[in-house]
C-alpha cells in the first residue's frame, strides 16, 4: 500500500482518537462506545500493521542495506567488473531483483526467515551504534553461509543439475544439496564480495 | 479536557499515548532509514501496545459503572 495511504489512515486515527481525548464524555452513548472502540483499538491495530508490512517492504531494499556506512563497500562489491566475484555477477546480470540484492541473498528460506534476517538486521544497528563494528573486510556472517539460500533458485535448473564440474564428481550434486559441501567453498564460487582487495578492482559503470 | 471520572481519564490518556505512536509511527514513514525503523519498531510498538492495553483495561475496570444512555 503507498505510503502516503497509510499517512492519512494515521492522520485521520489521531484525528478520531483526539476527539476522545477532548471530549471523552462521548463514551457515554452506545454509538460512543462502538467509536472508541474503533479508535482506540481497532484503528491503531490496522495503523501499526500496515506501517510495520510498509517498514519490512522497504527494509528489504538494496538502498536500505546500504544506507549505513560500513555496508558501502558491500554496495560497491556489487559493480565489480568480474564475472568471478558471485555477489557481482548475480546483482549485475539480474539473477537477484537488483533492488533487494542483499535480501534475497541474505534472508533464510526457512519459516519465519524474513523475520529472522531482521531481527538480525536489528542486531547490526545494536552493533554500529552502541557496540564496536569491524572493519567492513572483518565483518562476518552469524553462522556459515547456507546452500538452501542458493538452491533456492538453483535447485532444478539446468545450469546447476547438468554443470560440467557440479556432475564430474558424481557425489558433489548430493553434497551441496545436503549443506555438507559449501557453494561458496574455495575453489567453487569463493569469491563473493571480497571488499579487502576493491581498490584494485575495476567497477561496472551502467545499471543506473 | 480534565475529567472527572477515572473511565474518561483512563481514555483520555490512552489516547494520548495511541496519538504519539501514531505521531512516531508516522514520522518513521516519511524518514525511512534504519533508525526510524528501529523507532518505529521500538518506540512506536511500545507506545501501541502500552496505549491500546491502557484502554482496555479502562473498559474492564468500569464494568461496574452505570451507562448514562
Amino acid at each position: 500500500m503507498p505510503t502516503f495511504l497509510i499517512l492519512l489512515l494515521v492522520a485521520f486515527s489521531i484525528f478520531l482518537i483526539g476527539v476522545f481525548v477532548f471530549r471523552p464524555q462521548v463514551t457515554a452513548t452506545r454509538g460512543g462506545k462502538m467509536t472508541a472502540f474503533l479508535a482506540l483499538f481497532a484503528l491503531p491495530i490496522l495503523c501499526f500493521g500496515m506501517g510495520a508490512s510498509s517498514e519490512l517492504e522497504h527494509a528489504k531494499s538494496t538502498k536500505f542495506c546500504l544506507s549505513c556506512h560500513i555496508m558501502e563497500p558491500y554496495g560497491k562489491s556489487l559493480r565489480v567488473d568480474d564475472p568471478q566475484h558471485l555477489a557481482a555477477a548475480h546483482f549485475q546480470n539480474h539473477r537477484v531483483p537488483a533492488d533487494e540484492a542483499c535480501y534475497t541473498c541474505h534472508t533464510n528460506y526457512a519459516m519465519f526467515g524474513g523475520i529472522k534476517a531482521k531481527l538480525g538486521g536489528l542486531r547490526h544497528i545494536y552493533v554500529y551504534y552502541f557496540g564496536t563494528p569491524p572493519a567492513p573486510e572483518n565483518i562476518k556472517l552469524y553462522e556459515p553461509y547456507n546452500n538452501r539460500e542458493c538452491l533456492h533458485c538453483h535447485a532444478g535448473a539446468r545450469s546447476f543439475e547438468e554443470g560440467a564440474v557440479h556432475t564430474a564428481d558424481p557425489d558433489l550434486l548430493p553434497a551441496l544439496k545436503a549443506n555438507k559441501t559449501s557453494c561458496i567453498s574455495s575453489g567453487c564460487h569463493g569469491v563473493v564480495h571480497d571488499v579487502g582487495k576493491l581498490k584494485d578492482a575495476t567497477f561496472w559503470k551502467g545499471g543506473g | 479536557m480534565a475529567s472527572a471520572s477515572p473511565l474518561e481519564w483512563r481514555l483520555q490518556i490512552s489516547g494520548i499515548i495511541l496519538i504519539l505512536g501514531l505521531l512516531v509511527e508516522g514520522l518513521c514513514l516519511l524518514g525511512r532509514g534504519p533508525i526510524a525503523f528501529i523507532l518505529f519498531v521500538g518506540l512506536g510498538g511500545f507506545l501501541f501496545v502500552v496505549g491500546i492495553l491502557l484502554y482496555l483495561y479502562s473498559l474492564v475496570s468500569a464494568k461496574g459503572e452505570p451507562s448514562k444512555e
